[in-house]
């Protein structure tokens, strides 16, 4: 069956199998692998991906299900290339990532969580970060670079 | 995994008997048994299909011996099944114990092994399928054991 | 060596916390993992794993599998011919008098019979992974159910059901190591303590699962293998001797690997050998990626061990000897030699004096997945029997359970420390320098241990147990036998650094750029590290044993010491000046104090490599050197732990307040990256602790095998580690650094039961196992509550 994607602001039509989970049509058939599998039982969080502005499992959703919607992937972040997405800045600055595996899907959770929390305390980055399973880190670097994104893009916001 | 219980039938022993020995009342009374039929004395073979929790339910190749009968009292039942998920096998201990002349009680305990994708994934699940079949089970089994007693069959 | 002086703060030298090099790549999603590999043609795998823990195989039919449509071929153990050979042994005994070793390790494909369940019995390969799966359900495997062996003891019977049978036992492991006379000195204690402790089995949980791909050119006749290990040069030596092909045909790629922690480092996994045989065979690439639920039973675990272990002391604490018989769960087959139980043996010790040891382990085959290291490797085992041990002692003798820990550290003056029992590198066991003491008493004043019984009363006083525990440990870090560097002043000016070993997030690309950029003055983002390809550097062994930093890290040290000397005997040649004249700064050279006569390293790259002319007789054109490191000797890296908890003993559920690491890895190359590496050991400690076990029943059968069922820490879970470094600089290699990946983990356990019991007096627990999750500590309070309760008030009339 044919589904309509618009993925990072580009439409794609793809041919895939009715059965085909949204992460294996973006990674198999749009080359896009910033999503990863980890558990394939939506339980880790390394496949999230924005579906209409909401944080989803890709492994859960079936590329039909996307059908017609707008989807945003890590690779979307920084579309120019030349400068990174604040939080991912944040990210390297507070290194919040080691092996980098669950970091795409920790960055797209905290995306729409920063949006809509936009000074969260420390609790709350805990409880938004308590769906995306990290083996390295052991978090605290992962809440600290969520702190110092919110941070600077409330100075951005102040200065704008 | 150990599934135990009783259960009354409101019937003489004999009856009760009668009725667990016939492939036919197993067959309904087996939650997910597409046939089951006897291929000797004592033994019977059929296919389930089952799903537990997150596997999906899929064909089972089963195969049941009964073994140490003392009618009408009480026998044990090997169970062996096994498809692309997994397997179960064990054995269950049957009583039936005359509580009246119309009243049979039924005393079950079964050990039951479980193995493979339905064991790794549906383990939470299992003790809870577990019980809900053996109640499903039981109930096939006195539905038909009232027809039978209305002479309906 | 060399001494260069950090005139140039915020340049990322060793011992800054500079960002990483790595990230960028990370964060944008352009990082290549090796299930990003996609190639056209590619064939995809899935394998047919065994429902049963130990059965006969009586038949397999693979007929409906084969007629499948897009299904290429299906194989089981009979088609592959010659090249079904059980793996290598990776590490051999060691040579302790009396060991007994039973070798049996892993097949491609189960012949004959089944060990564990999930290993695998028949692969298909098939157009695309889901056409693949699909025919799992087609294939038909008809098993004899044989009695499985789970049971650590009941498998040492004598009518034990056998596991090998060639082997007729299931012993896999009888080695016994001593020093001093246990058996005398215990008569002159003033008391002996002894339990039974327990360890039970976790998963390593790397988020990403095992992974490989490899395609076979036929025209270059080369085949690529991308894969997950943590060891990709051992991997191409053995894969070229598996397929007649010479190393230099086969290159292996370990890209970015998305977490190790131990069992990426075992080979040969069923699943490495097959790959390529089949990519090769059938002259298209092919692609197989483990789901998580065979990561589950097919990648190895670590953790199931049984010690009967004793303690005897003086009056005053001091310990005078330590008896331990211990059985070691290695699962249905052991590979990997005896790294795992040997660890848990010499680790036990710990930073202690302990004049008389007398240790024997056995190890035995379960049917049960095999057991290779995980983080921490065998150490928190020891660590937690020890650490229990002196607990109890403490108890016993009325003395406070820092006391008695001071009391029996090994002191300052005494290093290097030799022991007599042998460790895993087959060397006796050695501390080569550290300095405990202090790292107590930084802990203690962290944790404020002084103050503590004051907030305990307050705490209680508002209905709250909190408890602490204070642990030590030591680690043997950075053991050879060897790594490998090049480095390389390119023609740009960017200098480039490659070796051999794989990184599986621990910032190699960053800490050897810092180790390189600082001996040849440039910034650490000017300086590209490549890692885990065979084809960039052939020498080296793998990222294990806490060993990447120290070793790795040494050799890059050595190569770019080797470039600098090039540099400045090339900068004196062209400036025509003696070597010592010339000095490095900011990427140029010059003549000391002349900064107008500056030359750029990427202009002095050029005149290195002449395009007419000659090369000096004597010298080599370029600005590159390669250097191996080879530690005679590791590194003790040591610490201690300080945790704080409140338990609800109603609930049995533990909160982890606060959680101190004060410890001593040498040296550190980037103090933010070494703190990462405690914070995620922690987190894997407490995991360890408390949430994660893996429930195998006794049928052999995994019951937990995904992560709905098994739980990982989340982020509500792990506290913010609050650390101190201290450095006792190693001096077996020349940055004086000692390895610290595994280091959290080890004590967690350790720490955690002593907590718990501190907060809970009254119930009088004695915690003899990990994990302990909140049922079992349920239970544990169940029985204590059960045991004193009071005699019932009488009725009042």
């Amino acid at each position: 069956m044919q589904v309509e994607l618009t993925v990072n602001g580009a439409t794609h039509t793809v041919e895939v199998e009715p059965r085909m989970s949204l992460l294996d049509c973006l990674r198999d058939k749009l080359a896009l692998n910033g999503a990863h599998a980890g558990c394939e039982h939506g339980v880790c969080g390394a496949c999230t991906v924005l579906m209409d502005g909401q944080a989803v499992r890709s492994c859960l959703i079936l590329a039909a299900q996307a059908d017609g919607a707008e989807i945003t992937t890590v690779e979307g972040l920084a579309p120019d290339g030349a400068r990174m997405h604040v939080l991912q800045e944040a990210f390297r600055d507070a290194h919040g990532l080691q092996c980098g595996f669950c970091t795409p899907g920790i960055l797209m959770t905290m995306v729409p969580f920063l949006a809509e929390n936009p000074s969260p305390d420390e609790d709350a980055i805990r409880e938004a970060l308590s769906g995306n399973l990290c083996r390295c880190t052991g978090y605290e670097n992962i809440v600290r670079s969520v702190r110092l994104a919110a941070e600077r893009m409330a100075t951005a916001r102040a200065d704008g | 995994m150990i599934v135990e219980g009783e259960h009354r039938f409101p019937a003489p022993r004999q009856t009760v008997w009668d009725l667990l020995q016939d492939p036919l009342v197993l067959e309904k009374a087996m939650p997910g048994a597409r046939r089951l039929v006897a291929t000797g004395d004592g033994t019977y073979e059929g296919v389930l299909r089952l799903g537990v929790g997150p596997v999906t339910a899929a064909e089972w190749k089963l195969n049941v011996e009964l073994r140490d009968r003392v009618p009408p009292s009480s026998y044990t039942m090997l169970i062996d099944s096994k498809g692309a998920l997994g397997f179960t096998r064990g054995s269950a201990k049957v009583e039936l114990i005359e509580t009246g002349p119309a009243a049979t009680t039924m005393r079950y305990k079964a050990d039951l092994q479980v193995g493979g994708k339905v064991a790794g994934l549906g383990q939470r699940l299992l003790d809870q399928v577990a019980k809900m079949m053996t109640k499903q089970g039981l109930d096939g089994m006195g539905k038909e054991l009232d027809r039978r007693l209305k002479g309906l069959n | 060596m060399h001494h260069h002086p950090p005139e140039h703060p915020g340049r990322g030298y060793v011992g800054e916390s500079a960002p990483r090099n790595e990230d960028r790549r990370l964060l944008t999603g352009n990082a290549l993992f090796v299930d990003d590999v996609q190639l056209e043609g590619m064939l995809h795998v899935a394998f047919k794993r065994s429902d049963h823990a130990h059965a006969t195989i009586l038949g397999i039919d693979t007929s409906a599998a084969l007629a499948r449509p897009g299904v290429v071929a299906v194989l089981t153990a009979e088609d592959l011919g010659d090249y079904w050979q059980p793996g290598p042994l990776l590490v051999p005994p060691p040579p302790v008098q009396g060991l007994v070793f039973n070798q049996a390790t892993q097949v491609p494909l189960a012949k004959g019979k089944v060990r564990h369940a999930g290993e695998p019995v028949v692969m298909i390969i098939a157009e695309s992974r889901y056409i693949a799966e699909d025919a799992l359900d087609d294939v038909w495997v008809d098993y004899e159910p044989l009695e499985p062996v789970v049971d650590l003891e009941a498998a040492l019977a004598p009518d034990a059901p056998l596991i090998h049978e060639q082997l007729g036992t299931n012993l896999a492991a009888f080695v016994p190591q001593t020093h001093g006379d246990y058996e005398a000195a215990v008569k002159d204690a003033h008391v002996v303590v002894s339990r039974r402790f327990h360890y039970d089995r976790g998963a390593s949980a790397a988020m990403e699962n095992r992974c490989v791909v490899a395609n076979w050119n036929a025209r270059a006749e080369e085949l690529t293998v991308w894969d997950t290990t943590q060891a990709p040069i051992p991997i191409r030596n053995g894969l070229a001797r598996m397929l007649g092909l010479l190393e230099s045909q086969v290159r292996v790629v370990a890209p970015f690997v998305g977490g190790g922690f131990g069992p990426k480092i075992m080979m040969f996994y069923p699943e490495e050998v097959l790959v390529p045989w089949v990519a090769m065979r059938l002259g298209r690439p092919v692609k197989w990626a483990e789901d998580r639920q065979e990561n589950f039973y097919a990648t190895t675990q670590e953790r199931g061990q049984v010690h009967d272990a004793e303690m005897a002391v003086d009056a005053d604490g001091r310990i005078i000897g330590v008896r331990d018989r211990f059985l070691h769960d290695t699962g249905a087959y052991d590979p990997y030699g005896l790294t795992v139980p040997i660890n848990s043996q010499c680790t036990l010790l710990g930073p202690y004096d302990v004049p008389h040891y007398d240790s024997e382990f056995r190890a035995v085959f379960t049917n049960r997945t095999t057991v290779t290291p995980v983080r921490g490797a065998g150490r928190q085992h020891g660590v937690f029997v020890m650490e229990r041990l002196l607990d109890l002692a403490a108890r016993e003798l009325g003395m406070d359970r820092v006391e008695i820990r001071r009391r029996n550290y090994i002191g300052a003056e005494d290093f290097p420390h030799q022991w007599r029992i042998l460790f895993q590198d087959f060397s006796p066991l050695y501390y080569d320098s550290g300095n405990y003491l202090p790292t107590l008493e930084k802990a203690l004043e962290m944790v404020d241990y002084a103050g503590f019984a004051e907030e305990q009363r307050r705490a209680r006083e508002q209905g709250r147990r909190i408890g602490v525990g204070v642990v030590s440990y030591v680690e043997g870090t950075g053991i050879g036998p060897y790594e490998g560097a090049r480095v390389t002043i390119e023609p740009s000016g960017r200098v480039r650094v490659a070796t051999g070993l794989g990184t599986q997030g621990q910032g190699h690309y960053t800490v050897f750029a810092q180790v390189v950029a600082e001996i040849l003055d440039v910034d650490v983002a000017q300086v590209n590290v490549v890692t885990g390809d065979t084809r960039e550097f052939g020498w080296g062994t793998g990222t294990f044993a806490s060993r990447g930093a120290v070793v790795a890290g040494s050799a890059c040290h050595a190569a770019a010491t080797a470039v600098r000397a090039k540099v400045l005997a090339t900068a004196a040649r062209v400036l025509g000046i003696p070597e010592d004249e010339v000095e490095i700064v900011s990427g140029r050279v010059q003549p000391r104090g002349q900064p107008e006569r500056a030359i750029t390293l990427a202009a002095l790259s050029g005149m290195a490599n002449p395009l007419r002319g000659a090369v000096v007789p004597g010298t080599e054109p370029g600005l590159e050197a390669t250097a191996y490191f080879g530690p005679e000797k590791g590194s003790t890296a040591s610490g201690v732990h300080a945790i704080v908890v409140e338990v609800d003993p109603e609930t049995a559920m533990v909160k982890v307040l606060r959680y101190i690491v004060v410890h001593d890895c040498g040296r550190l190359i980037n103090p933010v990256i070494v703190e990462g590496q405690v914070q995620g050991g922690v987190a894997h400690g407490i995991g360890n602790a408390f949430y994660e076990k893996l429930h195998f029943d006794e049928g052999g059968q995994l019951q937990n095998a995904s992560f709905m069922d098994y739980l990982l820490p989340t982020a509500l879970d792990v506290p913010r580690v609050e650390m101190a470094h201290r450095e006792t600089p190693a001096p077996e290699n020349p940055l004086g650094l000692k390895g610290v990946g595994e280091a959290g983990c080890i004590p967690t356990g350790a720490a955690f039961a002593q907590a718990i019991e501190d907060a809970l007096p009254e119930y009088g627990l004695d915690i003899t196992e990990i994990p302990l999750s909140p049922n079992r500590l349920f239970e544990l309070l169940e029985s204590a509550r059960a045991a004193s309760a009071p005699e019932p008030a009488p009725a009042v009339p």
